[in-house]
């Protein structure tokens, strides 16, 4: 399986185990019952922290115990009412008195305690974690085990439109922050025992909890082994976004191109795993992460499936051909106007003759000032805060465009073909992408500038054939359109109708390539039919 | 992992790099040679070549097809034994080596004569040199996959010339189909047919192909649709130019370009635009004696690797192809060249397979079916 191929990185790296320098050097001690050693060491360790409160009581008026908690990850009412309020007063079935301390802990979680989540430790350094996670840990005189309590709860932003992802017709989720809502965001919309979540830590000191999310019986378990695998060799202190692991997963490093697809999108997500792709997702990013990914997915949107084809196949097409426009376009002006203008008709020629007259510079020195000035126009636009954007742009865009014509230093045509190049970038749904060919556009103008359009097509050559060497994930780039997939061109330049697409693309090479029942790719008209056929899937398994 | 790496080559796939090989720079005075041989008959000696050079294709398919898991530097061994077939390999590098040099420096001197008038011919050909040395830096999996990804561009182009070109055409240009003299034929045959010698490239693509036993569709389909292209371009050249006419243009195809232009006057000559992406072309061909080449020498010595000589051969192809003086001299060498490569892309293949069928010598044949079966 192409999927096996080795991750790039030396294997001589130092590994540094201990997550905390302070921890460190207590991790095996055990608790020992006495409530006031086990305090202090909790102090020692973070006691000088504003947030972190500990509170002394005695559990159901006899033992003395103390609660630990940070106060500001925790719904501090839930646990007045929840947690301290139980533990104080004696559960009603159970008489005071007779109460011994050797009962103490089963009564405590049988009897007392209102929550789900909570369990028993007794590690120290395990209790300084989960306080550190946000858990709320009860340490009680006499019992060598703490109990640790889920009391989690930080404050986050609602559920909102996606901001980057729009659609005009589709789901108006996007993912938040905290990866607990993003699983549900996804589980509800896949409602299969099949979907798999597994969960794993990534960051020395963050420890972030990472989520690989794929469809058992559609994702090829190799790449799953593949995907863990990866992410099992990242060795970091702070993972802070999706991007991080990003870098760390992709098969090649140096290449302009992302291979890893992002989006905030759930129903995106939940197209690609079904589609038998794996997700990533990070505690404390937006982004998830899809892989495989090929090059064909970042022109793609989710609106494609969900408006109707032909419309869709039409919208595809102007998209491509932005994207191929804001590649070349420039390098092309270029070596047309200073090497090969018999090519254009004669009066265009000549205008374009005319509108150049006055400037001073080589086309491809104009073409490069103007496309430089553009990318600073909209690196500024993006900083700035958004009511002062749109004033910067129209200045920016409008009254220096027309003041350079104005004065000679551009000429009227190289204004209009850098801002369709520009305008073409931003059709491209994919940001990462679009950048990639923002970037490349500038050593083919080079190209342009010095060899014509001779020196386009070997910039063109170079990078066409870096796509077709570059996989992700051990499936090659440009699939399906290289090598070849039948079932995948359906989707590729034009959004076939959903009933043509009876199998899921082959270059993911999943167990389970079925997609469209039988009943599924015939005509509605079908309903005339009495009685339907039972079991229509078998045929489709067998063949 | 390294077992199903190496054999992902599809029977599409090879077709289309035996196509993109075949058609490179040779397209552009091809209409000359042929007039040259024959005059009107220029289309039926372009079959004739076509002919010859299938069956040199044949010959490598067959042999390719008895040895599926070896290229015919280490079968040769196996046939002939290792000394006579070590020198056989050398005489396949040099001669690719060679052939490496001479594309390059027929396109940079295209190059130069008609879009860059000012730029040194040593630049053009360096330029292509090192495009194709970089490119040759993949596997063999991506090899056929760059291929196969220009493959469109070697054919919509060619007809799109060739259709516009029909509004200038005259049957009578093309008549007589037979010709009138017939000196000169079986040069002119065996001229036409060294331009089919990349195909050889299928003596190094068989051991990497799924179903290596499906290499003869793939053949007999590369050279339908690259000779058939061959013969429609003579035939609109001298259809529209005329014999006498040619054989005064050192490069018809290129002419045949600048003659036609789009309906709508969107572009107003198409020579540029043309060569610009003929440049792709000339660039498949170059990648594949450059990589067959490198690949040759690679197995020569037993290596895994053949990256490494990319860069290594590159001082060395490029000294080659500055040695003609100018471009009469490069043209004598380039018909003298490709008439005594065919002894090695025909004559060896053809030796090598006399010889394994009298000594009964097979590869291993429980090659079964596919390997993988998904695309």
């Amino acid at each position: 399986m192409p999927f096996s191929k080795g991750f790039k990185k030396s294997g001589s790296k130092k590994t540094i185990k201990a997550p905390s320098q302070k921890l460190a050097a207590h991790e095996d001690v055990k608790i020992n019952g006495s409530l006031e050693q086990s305090i202090n060491f909790v102090q020692d360790l973070l006691g000088t922290n504003v947030d972190m409160v500990i509170r002394r009581f005695q559990v159901f008026g006899k033992f003395p115990a103390a609660m630990l908690y940070f106060c500001n990850m925790v719904n501090q009412t839930s646990i007045h009412s929840d947690l301290l309020k139980p533990l104080m007063y004696t559960p009603p079935q159970i008489d005071r008195d007779s109460i011994e301390l050797d009962q103490l802990k089963n009564i405590i979680i049988n009897d007392a305690l209102y929550y789900t989540g909570s369990m028993l430790e007794s590690n120290l350094t395990a209790l300084v974690e989960s306080i550190l996670r946000g858990c709320t840990v009860v340490v009680v005189e006499g019992i060598g085990d703490a109990f640790i309590i889920e009391t989690r709860s930080i404050e986050k932003r609602s559920i909102d439109q996606p901001a980057t992802e729009q659609v005009i017709r589709g789901p108006r989720e996007g993912f938040i922050e905290p990866i607990g809502t993003n699983i549900a965001l996804i589980r509800y919309r896949l409602q299969s025992a099949d979907l798999h979540i597994e969960s794993t830590e990534i960051g020395r000191r963050t420890k972030s909890k990472v989520a690989v999310c794929y469809v058992e019986g559609i994702t090829n378990p190799k790449l799953v082994e593949e995907v863990n695998k990866r992410l099992s060799k990242i060795d970091i202190d702070g993972v802070t976004d999706s991007g991080y692991l990003e870098q760390f997963i992709e098969d090649n490093h140096l290449s302009p191109f992302p291979q890893v697809q992002y989006t905030e999108r759930p129903d995106k997500i939940v197209a690609n795993l079904l589609e038998g792709r794996v997700a990533i997702l990070v505690d404390g990013s937006p982004l998830a992460l899809v892989v495989p990914t090929v090059f064909s997915q970042f022109y793609q949107t989710v609106e494609d499936y969900t408006e109707r084809f032909l419309l869709m196949s039409a919208i595809r097409l102007a998209r491509l051909l932005a994207l191929m426009f804001s590649l070349v376009f420039p390098a092309i002006y270029v070596s047309i106007i200073s090497f090969n203008p018999e090519l254009i008709p004669t009066e265009f020629a000549v205008a374009v003759a005319g509108g150049r007259a006055g400037v001073p510079f080589p086309a491809v020195v104009e073409v490069l000032i103007i496309e430089t000035s553009m990318e600073v126009l909209r690196e500024a636009t993006i900083r700035l805060p958004q009511q002062v954007g749109g004033a910067l742009s129209i200045v920016g865009v409008l009254v220096v465009g027309q003041a350079a014509v104005a004065a000679g230093f551009a000429s009227p045509i190289t204004v209009v073909a850098i801002a369709l190049t520009t305008i073409g970038s931003f059709a491209t749904p994919a940001y990462n992408a679009a950048l990639a060919l923002r970037l490349l556009r500038f050593p083919l103008i080079i190209m342009a500038g010095i060899f014509g359009l001779y020196g386009v097509m070997i910039g063109l050559i170079l990078i066409a054939n870096h796509l077709l060497s570059l996989k992700s994930f051990g499936v090659p780039y440009l699939s399906p359109l290289i090598p070849g997939d039948f079932q995948g061109y359906k989707d590729l330049i034009i959004r076939g109708p959903l009933s043509w697409m009876t199998q899921r693309p082959s270059f993911l090479r999943q167990i389970d390539r079925v997609k469209l029942g039988d009943a599924g790719t015939k005509d509605n008209k079908g309903h005339e039919e009495p009685a339907p056929r039972p079991a229509t899937n078998n045929k489709m398994e067998e063949s | 992992m390294k077992e199903e790496s190496t054999r992902q080559i599809t029977v599409i796939q090879t077709a289309a790099i035996l196509v993109s090989t075949i058609i490179g720079v040779g397209v552009l005075p091809l209409p000359l040679f042929a007039v040259r041989a024959a005059d009107s008959a220029a289309p039926l000696i372009t079959l004739l070549g076509m002919v010859v050079a299938f069956i040199g294709l044949a010959l490598v398919t067959i042999l390719g097809k008895r040895f599926s898991d070896k290229t015919i530097i280490l079968y040769s061994e196996d046939i002939i034994g290792k000394w006579p077939a070590r020198l056989g390999s050398v005489a396949i590098i040099a001669f690719f080596a060679i052939l490496t040099s001479l594309t390059a420096r027929e396109f940079g001197e295209v190059v130069v004569t008609s879009v860059l008038k000012q730029t040194p011919v040593e630049v053009t050909v360096i330029v292509m040199l090192l495009l194709a040395a970089i490119s040759t830096r993949n596997t063999i999996t991506t090899f056929a996959y760059i291929h196969n990804f220009y493959f469109p561009l070697l054919i919509v182009p060619v007809i799109l010339i060739v259709a516009l070109s029909l509004k200038n055409a005259e049957v009578i240009n093309l008549q007589p189909i037979w010709g009138s003299e017939l000196q000169g034929i079986l040069k002119g045959t065996l001229t036409i047919a060294a331009l089919f010698q990349g195909s050889f490239i299928l003596s190094m693509v068989i051991p990497s192909m799924r179903n290596p036993q499906k290499a003869m569709k793939a053949s007999v389909w590369g050279i339908i649709i690259a000779g058939g292209q061959y013969v429609v371009i003579v035939a609109a050249a001298v259809s529209v130019f005329g014999a006498e006419e040619i054989k005064n243009l050192l490069w018809p195809t290129l002419e045949l370009a600048k003659a036609t232009s789009l309906p709508a006057n969107i572009l107003e000559r198409l020579d540029a635009a043309f060569l610009a992406v003929w440049v792709t072309a000339v660039f498949t061909t170059l990648l594949s004696s450059y990589f067959l080449t490198i690949y040759a020498i690679s197995h020569l010595f037993r290596l895994s690797d053949h990256k490494m000589f990319s860069f290594f051969l590159l001082p060395l192809v490029f000294v080659m192809a500055m040695l003609p003086t100018n471009i009469v001299q490069m043209y004598d060498i380039i018909e003298n060249v490709g008439r005594i490569g065919l002894f090695i892309t025909i004559g060896y293949p053809g030796l090598l397979l006399m010889i394994s069928i009298i000594r009964k010598k097979r590869g291993n044949r429980n090659e079964g079916k596919s390997m993988d079966e998904t695309g």
